[in-house]
C-alpha cells in the first residue's frame, strides 16, 4: 500500500493556525508525517491546536502577521529554530462585508494587509535559500471572492484575488530555484469566520448563499485536503494554479 | 444613544444629504433603504457602535427608532 500525500520529515509553517481551515490543515498535515510550525495570534487557541496535532516536536509561534516590518527577523528566527521549511500555507485572513458608502480605507489596509500583504512577506522570506529545502510549496488560501463579486465585499475580494494573482507570477519567478506556488479558492466552509458572516445576512441570504454551492456548505477538512495534496509530491507538476474548493459554487 | 447622531449615521448609510433621516420616520419611507443599505447598517453598527446587529432582526423593523433599540440592545 503506498500513501502519495504522505510528509514524513517535512517542516511546514501554517498561519492561521488557530482556527478554521488553518487549524484543520494543521491537523491533517501532522496525521501525514509533517512538523507543523503553527501560527496564530491568540496564544490560547494555538495552544489548542498543538494538543490536538499528531506526533511531537511541533512549533507555536504566537505572531501577529500585520507586523510586516518584523516578519523577516521572525521567519529567521522560526528556521534557526525548526530547520529550513518544505511548505508554508497561509491561511492567516480576516472577512470584511461592507458597501462602498461605508467602508473605512482603514478597513480596506488592514484586510489588504493581513490576507495579502503578510503572505508576500511570508512567500520572500521561505524563496530565501537558506530558509526552504529543496521541493518547497505553497499554499495560499484565497477564495471564491477572488474569481466572483459579491455586494458588500468589494475590499476582501480584492485581498483574496490579489493573492491568486500573486501566485501565478511567484509561480513562474521561483520555478527556477524548485519552488511551488498555489492558490486555492474556497467557497463558504463552516468556520468561525464563517459564523461570523451568518449574523450579517438573513435567514433567505443564508438559504440562497448555501444554495448557490451545489455540494452544500464545505467543512475545514475538504480544504485541508487540497492543501496537502499541493503540498505533497502529488503536487510536484503544480505551480501557479487556482484550484477551486468550492462545493460547484464556480461552475456556474 | 444620542439620536440625533445616529440618524446623520443612518443619512451615511442610505447615501442621502445630512438631516434627511429623521427619528421614528418609518423605513419604508425612506428611498434607498435596500439589502445593500442593509449591509451597510449592519457594518456601521459595527465599526461605530462596536455591536453585531442579527440581520434576521432587521425585518422586523418598523422605523429608525427600531433600527437605534436594535443597536442599544445589542450594546445592553
Amino acid at each position: 500500500m503506498i500513501n502519495p500525500l504522505q510528509l514524513a520529515n517535512k517542516t511546514i509553517l501554517v498561519t492561521g493556525a488557530s482556527s478554521g481551515i488553518g487549524r484543520a490543515t494543521a491537523v491533517l498535515l501532522s496525521q501525514l508525517g509533517a512538523t507543523i510550525v503553527a501560527v496564530g495570534r491568540n496564544a490560547t487557541r494555538l495552544e489548542e491546536t498543538i494538543h490536538t496535532l499528531e506526533g511531537s516536536g511541533h512549533h507555536a509561534m504566537v505572531f501577529d502577521l500585520g507586523d510586516l516590518d518584523a516578519i523577516p527577523g521572525w521567519m529567521a528566527q522560526i528556521v534557526d529554530q525548526a530547520g529550513p521549511l518544505d511548505g508554508l500555507v497561509h491561511s492567516a485572513g480576516v472577512g470584511s462585508l461592507a458597501p462602498l458608502r461605508v467602508l473605512s480605507m482603514t478597513e480596506v489596509e488592514q484586510v489588504m494587509r493581513i490576507n495579502y500583504f503578510s503572505a508576500v512577506a511570508l512567500t520572500k522570506e521561505f524563496s530565501r535559500k537558506r530558509m526552504h529545502r529543496k521541493d518547497g510549496s505553497i499554499v495560499l488560501i484565497s477564495s471564491v471572492a477572488g474569481v466572483v463579486g459579491a455586494a458588500g465585499r468589494t475590499a476582501y475580494s480584492a485581498s483574496k484575488g490579489a493573492l491568486a494573482a500573486f501566485a501565478r507570477s511567484a509561480a513562474l519567478e521561483l520555478a527556477g530555484v524548485g519552488l511551488r506556488v498555489n492558490c486555492i479558492a474556497p467557497a463558504y466552509v463552516r468556520t468561525e469566520m464563517y459564523e461570523a458572516t451568518r449574523g450579517s445576512l438573513t435567514d433567505e441570504q443564508l438559504s440562497a448563499l448555501v444554495a448557490a454551492q451545489p455540494l452544500g456548505l464545505g467543512e475545514p477538512l475538504d480544504v485541508a485536503h487540497a492543501v496537502a495534496f499541493l503540498l505533497a509530491a502529488t503536487g510536484r507538476w503544480i505551480t501557479g494554479a487556482v484550484l477551486a474548493v468550492d462545493g460547484g459554487y464556480t461552475a456556474q | 444613544m444620542d439620536t440625533k447622531a445616529f440618524c446623520a449615521k443612518l443619512d451615511e448609510v442610505l447615501d442621502v444629504p445630512p438631516g434627511t433621516v429623521q427619528p421614528g420616520q418609518a423605513l419604508d419611507q425612506i428611498e434607498g433603504w435596500d439589502s445593500v443599505a442593509v449591509l451597510a447598517f449592519i457594518a456601521m453598527a459595527d465599526t461605530e457602535y462596536g455591536v453585531s446587529v442579527p440581520a434576521k432582526e432587521i425585518p422586523q423593523c418598523r422605523t429608525v427608532d427600531d433600527l437605534a433599540n436594535l443597536v442599544l440592545r445589542q450594546k445592553a
